[in-house]
């Protein structure tokens, strides 16, 4: 057991962790505040995976963003604390099944996959190679994208300002 | 680079980890607090005619220390109808955003927390956690005026570190990385090598380079100013109308806390802005080292350099925070999006083009 | 365009003669007095707390009547007829014993309407200005010079010398009943 192995199962406990208690807590804060150890937690096991560039971006996008727009969603709303949420067990034998027959595909994935191993390499920076990856193989689908979120917001900001 | 030496020194990775995390704490964060608290109000003072506090030591310089002993002595109180585990909670996440920004920083030549690839980026990725735990305390300090605060703190963060991103990008496109190290050597030299005129660019780019650089510069200062809500963008704690914003429920050491937080957060920012444009750790005029062939005198001086540039920086924040009044919040807003925003993407793309060159 | 040139211009011009300004003010000296250290100049005509004179003071009550706040309580006893009190300082013959004489300085209200109608001069403003006491009884301050036993013994003389006279003038008015008394049978 190394330190890599101490700090993977760091993150894994507070990734695994935190993300039961966003489901289970009644208090939509606390849910939500517990979704940033999650998404922290993530970006944590992307800096172990050795892809730096992604868990940055982790960070700045669903904790310094989207998180935090949450939050800001959740804490504005009227009545937080009081509101009654669902929790009970309404639909449980079709859950069951669905709950089931997707553990078992992702068992069965798991198992029968051939997994290529290989040895743990220090990879100095994966940013270049996925900046040349995206403006050369993958530039079209980069560009509808990028189109897609101008479309977004230019539809927010036409919502705004009715 | 400091863990892989303590790692080999005490030849236990996990202890040279711990050393090393604990280190620019207690060597710098530290003293560095204890210092920024007394000379903010000792130029604030000076600046309005008065002489600020004289009574502890010589000219009041152990008023630092004496307000430590005071804040551990406080109380620590917590409202009834606090959040008690997010109220808890918050002073520690805003700490350790702040914090984990120094990991990044080279202070010198051979100090420097983790030699990150992607470093400039980790430091404003790092940030986010910051607002996270100012929307925590405020929430949980369930007082209208903290949550007023941390909603305002929180939404000027993010506006303004746009700004920051763009100027971090055309930083990006001049020096073709984000290793601060690497930014820091390519500064290397005498001050005309330094990125506000122009880096080691050579030919007629270089002259071309320094007045976009400037703009950038300027762009930079400013957002990153608002990111450490420091006046004129202080709106988020602002006394007068919100007692002081997220932190007003806080006291004693968890007081203290965001407040280290705070002065920790201007030197980062000051870093930033000195490791982006003004050489980094490196000497504008060449090093006493070199000329003595002492070479282990050279990272002092670089340490030195370093610490001078940056409380420099602070020092202007300071010099602005007793200039100007606080801004309004549309007026905040305008600043960013009407100006900032745009002139960094043009700076954006002219600094490319000039790059082609 | 020409306008958002122009605010820019503005925004960054003024801030340069705003931060002009303050650094020429950090380089000017601190107008602070370190108070318990240096003390300021106070003005020729301030008004402090008040001190009474008790070798000048004829025990006229006139002060006492001129303060706004009642603060001031006098009480005095007559001198006996053979006792010297001795003149003020400008020529007043002094014939009552002061026995009380409190001023009550946390009611005092500093008008130094009491100075005034002094006419021996002997109630004035002084230029302490630090008195705060930790008890509200130690505000009262007594400016008598008798000692309790002394004030006490004046008292009692005058009584006695009261007690004397009124003897006195009820024995001379019943030798004057008897006189009168004795008179008609005479001219009967």
């Amino acid at each position: 057991m190394t330190v890599y192995d101490i700090i993977f199962y760091l993150f894994a406990l507070i990734t695994i962790g935190s993300a039961f208690f966003v489901v289970t807590l009644r208090n939509i804060v606390y849910s939500a505040f517990f979704l940033l150890f999650t998404l922290f937690g993530i970006a944590g096991l992307y800096v172990l995976l050795s892809a730096d560039f992604i868990a940055i971006v982790q960070l700045v996008v669903y904790v310094g963003g989207i998180l935090v727009l949450l939050l800001f969603g959740v804490m504005l709303t009227h009545k937080i604390t009081n509101v009654q949420i669902k929790t009970g067990t309404l639909q449980i034998i079709p859950s069951a099944v669905a709950v089931l027959v997707l553990a078992f595909a992702l068992i069965k994935i798991f198992l029968t996959t051939n997994w290529k191993t290989m040895e743990l390499v220090s990879q100095n920076s994966s940013a270049q190679g996925l900046g040349v990856l995206l403006i050369n193989q993958y530039s079209v689908v980069f560009e509808l994208l990028g189109i897609l979120l101008l479309i977004a917001l230019i539809g927010a900001a036409s919502m705004a300002r009715r | 680079m400091i863990y892989e030496f303590l790692s080999n020194i005490t030849g236990s990775e996990i202890l040279g980890a711990i050393i090393s995390a604990f280190l620019p704490l207690f060597l710098f964060i530290l003293p560095f607090a204890l210092i920024a608290v007394l000379l903010e109000r000792k130029v604030s003072a000076h600046m309005q005619d008065r002489l600020g506090p004289m009574r502890v030591g010589y000219h009041g310089i152990l008023q630092t220390v004496a307000d430590i002993l005071k804040l551990i002595q406080k109380e620590d109180i917590t409202a009834d109808a606090n959040d008690k585990t997010l109220f808890n909670l918050a002073p520690i996440l805003v700490f350790a955003g702040s914090y984990a920004v120094f990991a990044a920083i080279p202070f010198s030549s051979s100090y420097l927390g983790s030699n990150i690839n992607l470093g400039l980026f980790f430091i404003i990725g790092i940030s986010g956690i910051v607002v996270a735990g100012i929307l925590m305390a405020g929430w949980a300090s369930n007082n209208k005026y903290t949550l007023l605060g941390a909603m305002r703190s929180a939404a000027q963060l993010i506006s303004y570190e746009i700004p920051t991103i763009m100027i971090v990008v055309t930083i990006l496109m001049v020096t073709g990385t984000l290793n601060l190290k690497e930014i820091t050597e390519l500064q290397s030299g005498y001050f005309w090598n330094w990125l506000i005129f122009g880096g080691n660019v050579t030919g007629i780019a270089k002259y071309l380079l320094i007045p976009f650089m400037i703009v950038g510069f300027v762009i930079i200062y400013i957002s990153t100013l608002a990111e450490v809500n420091r006046t004129p963008f202080d709106i988020p704690e602002a006394e007068s109308e919100l007692v002081s914003g997220y932190h007003t429920e806080y006291s004693g050491m968890k007081f203290a806390m965001f407040f280290l937080a705070e002065y920790a957060n201007m030197f980062a920012v000051s870093a930033i802005v000195v490791l982006l444009f003004f050489g980094g750790y490196h000497s504008p005029f060449g090093y006493l080292g070199n000329t003595f062939g002492i070479t282990w005198l050279i990272p002092i001086e670089q340490l030195l350099w370093f610490t001078f540039k940056g409380v420099g920086f602070v020092l202007v924040q300071m010099w602005l925070r007793w200039t100007l009044p606080r801004l309004r919040v549309d007026q905040l807003m305008a600043v960013c999006w009407k100006y900032l925003i745009p002139i960094a993407f043009v700076n954006l793309l002219i600094v490319g083009l000039i790059t082609l060159l | 365009m020409r306008t958002y040139l122009n605010n820019i211009y503005m925004a960054l011009s003024t801030i340069m003669i705003g931060m002009k300004v303050t650094f020429k003010h950090l380089f000017e000296p601190a107008v602070t007095i370190q108070y318990p250290d240096v003390k300021p100049q106070l003005p020729s005509r301030e008004r402090n707390r008040l001190y009474v004179n008790m070798d000048d003071c004829i025990g006229c009550d006139q002060c006492a009547r001129a303060c706004p706040v009642n603060c001031i309580k006098i009480e005095t006893v007559k001198s006996l007829p053979d006792e010297d009190l001795g003149q003020t300082s400008n020529g007043k013959r002094k014939a009552l014993w002061v026995t009380t004489f409190d001023i009550d300085i946390a009611k005092c209200c500093f008008c130094e309407l009491c100075v005034f109608p002094c006419p021996t001069d002997c109630i004035y403003m002084t230029d302490v200005y630090e008195f705060s006491e930790f008890e509200r009884e130690n505000l009262i301050y007594d400016f008598v010079t008798l000692t309790d036993s002394e004030r006490k013994e004046k008292k009692d003389n005058y009584e006695k010398m009261m007690a004397e006279k009124a003897a006195k003038e009820e024995a001379e008015l019943k030798a004057k009943e008897q006189a009168s008394k004795d008179k008609p049978e005479e001219k009967k």
